[in-house]
């Protein structure tokens, strides 16, 4: 129970500054666009209110919006799947690596960098080889040329260059979560599995696998979340093109409303984004509840 | 010669037992290595390209090494792309932006964890769900808010929303540390007379270093690495971040090769700094703030 007993005023003094700035620059922002998307609105001259238009327009007219809608799920897919194979690598570090930290930190290294530096480096791999891209060198030079592609600008293949880059980038970063998790599982647990025959694998099995649940959670959730967000690196690296086939829920929220300058409609697909993101944590969090009930 | 047997019968069962065991073990050491080169190789790569003249990156050799080591396209970099003002911004938005969220979230994080009233937890609530709302849904109301401030293109136009957005991690953070702290050390200040900025600045902050630590940490990660926010509310030249001045000279240079790949490395040199002198330290900040989110 809290001790310390004092006046409003001292709370306010303690609060106010940082929730006035919080509900100030998150809250308001989110209601005032919850509000434009109801307009009809370019940002300069007046706006019409046309209530539901914009949603209907999304949800039934846009070209653009479900395969962004599908392309931002995928991404999640893709992010999740990632998650197994970080905790497959992180059960191999603990087991087989006595000091597994320089390991670790190596693969962690990509997650540090900002956006723009992993997007134009990677923009940079994926160049023509005449442009002095590595992959399609390296594909020229062990003679596998009729695999190379323009991995960017090609609609067929650009999105799946972005999961990977997106892929390659988080992969540390879970494998080091993952790899947290299973060094606090207590050593007693496998000593006392020993006794008992369980080893090596099976101990990962049945011991590895349901202790590390709840940090397994946290992955998929940051993975689910992250990738519903997916925004910097696509916009680092394609913007969205060539011709629409790398928008995701951001990107084309972003190019509505700070290149079409469509205000109104742009803050449409902000809410969508936001109320998928709220709906998407209870509906996660539920499950994993559940899953956490059953098997621990 | 009874206990020999058994030792005996024992002995060769070991030795299988251990190299079938290093077998198993030099496959996972290739894999570890494979995985190591997939993951460094590409920004050695980087190092190595940003080294080599136009003519060399054109010419197809992605393996081999620079002929002559081109220091110019570093200079070249750094001449033409305003490296040390982008440097500086990003250094000094950072810097605010980290001071402003430890003091703020720690005043936040102290009442709701140790003044009794009624509305801690509904507060700490609506932190959390801060961390849901993803940022770039408050790009547009927020433009028209700062342009509407007249903030629009100053440093104010980062750091303001930067600090709201990091705010939810770390209240979460400190909260939940200040939590954990034993009340007997604020009822004996109170007995000694301290009043309420005193315990919170000479009793309860001294504590709660390594929260702080976990929040600087993230907060640097975050605001260091931003990109998109100071795209869209900055275009003065003098204002940019490292992150969009990196983003600014590759779209401006986009035939100079090398002097891109130089300008990158030294785009990612301050936080590669940073990682090999704190590694452990980042790591760990970033999984407690991952746990914790």
């Amino acid at each position: 129970m809290n001790v310390l007993r004092v006046s409003k005023w001292t709370i306010a003094a303690f609060v106010l500054p940082c929730l006035i700035l919080y509900v100030g620059l998150v809250f308001v922002p989110i209601l005032v666009s919850v509000y434009s998307g109801l307009l009809d609105w370019n940002g300069i001259g007046t706006s019409k209110f046309v209530g539901l238009d914009n949603f209907k327009t999304l949800l039934f007219d846009d070209p653009v919006f479900w395969p962004s809608v599908r392309r931002t799920l995928m991404f999640a897919v893709f992010s999740m799947a990632e998650i197994p194979v970080a905790l497959f690598v992180a059960m191999l570090l603990s087991r087989f690596v006595k000091k597994p930290n320089f390991l670790v930190s190596a693969y962690f290294m990509p997650v540090i960098l900002s956006v723009v530096i992993i997007g134009q480096l990677w923009k940079t791999i994926y160049n023509p080889a005449a442009m002095g891209g590595m992959l399609n060198q390296v594909l020229d030079q062990i003679g596998l040329s009729s695999w190379t592609h323009s991995w960017l600008t090609d609609p067929s293949v650009a999105m799946y260059s972005l999961y990977f880059v997106a892929l390659w980038q988080y992969l540390g970063y879970h494998t080091l979560i993952q790899f947290t998790g299973i060094q606090n599982i207590p050593a007693d647990v496998y000593e006392a599995a020993k006794i008992d025959g369980a080893e090596g694998l099976k101990a990962d099995w049945y011991i590895t696998f349901p202790m590390n649940i709840p940090i397994f959670k946290i992955s998929i959730v940051l993975a689910f979340i992250g990738s519903l967000q997916a925004f910097d690196m696509v916009m680092v690296m394609t913007g969205g093109g060539p011709a629409h086939a790398t928008d995701v829920i951001s990107t084309h929220m972003y190019n509505m409303s700070f290149l079409s300058m469509k205000y109104g409609y742009g803050s449409a697909i902000a809410t969508f984004l936001v109320a998928l993101c709220l709906i998407a944590t209870v509906v996660i969090n539920f499950v994993f509840n559940r899953l956490e009930r059953k098997y621990t | 010669m009874s206990q020999s047997i058994p030792a005996a019968v024992v002995k060769p069962v070991v030795q299988t037992g251990k190299r079938k065991f290093s077998v198993a073990k030099i496959i996972v050491f290739i894999f570890f290595g494979v995985l190591l080169v997939t993951q460094l190789y590409p920004l050695l790569w980087l190092l190595i390209y940003s080294l080599k003249s136009n003519e060399e990156i054109l010419s197809g050799s992605f393996f081999s090494l620079p002929s002559k080591w081109q220091w110019v396209n570093y200079s070249d970099a750094i001449e033409s792309g305003n490296y040390y003002k982008y440097l500086g911004n990003s250094v000094f938005v950072t810097l605010t932006v980290m001071v402003l969220v430890l003091l703020l979230a720690s005043l936040v994080s102290f009442a709701i964890s140790r003044f009794r009233w009624k509305y801690g937890q509904a507060v700490l609530v609506l932190f959390l769900i801060g961390m849901m709302i993803p940022m770039q849904a408050t790009l547009l109301p927020l433009m028209i808010m700062f342009k509407h401030m007249h903030i629009l293109n100053t440093r104010w136009a980062m750091i303001l929303p930067y600090v709201a957005f990091q705010t939810p991690i770390a209240v979460f953070i400190m909260s939940g540390f200040m939590k954990t702290i034993p009340h007997e050390l604020e009822e004996s200040a109170v007995v000694d007379g301290a009043g309420i900025l005193r315990i919170f600045w000479n009793v309860i902050l001294p504590i709660s270093v390594p929260p702080m630590m976990t929040v600087c940490i993230l907060t640097f990660i975050n605001i260091w690495n931003e990109y998109i926010l100071a795209a869209t509310f900055i275009s003065k030249e003098s204002l940019k971040t490292l992150p969009f001045g990196v983003y600014s000279f590759v779209s401006q240079y986009s035939v100079n090769y090398g002097a891109i790949g130089a300008f990158l490395v030294l785009g990612a040199l301050p936080v590669i700094i940073v990682y090999f002198l704190l590694a452990d330290k980042i790591t760990k900040g970033m999984v407690a703030g991952a746990v914790k989110g």
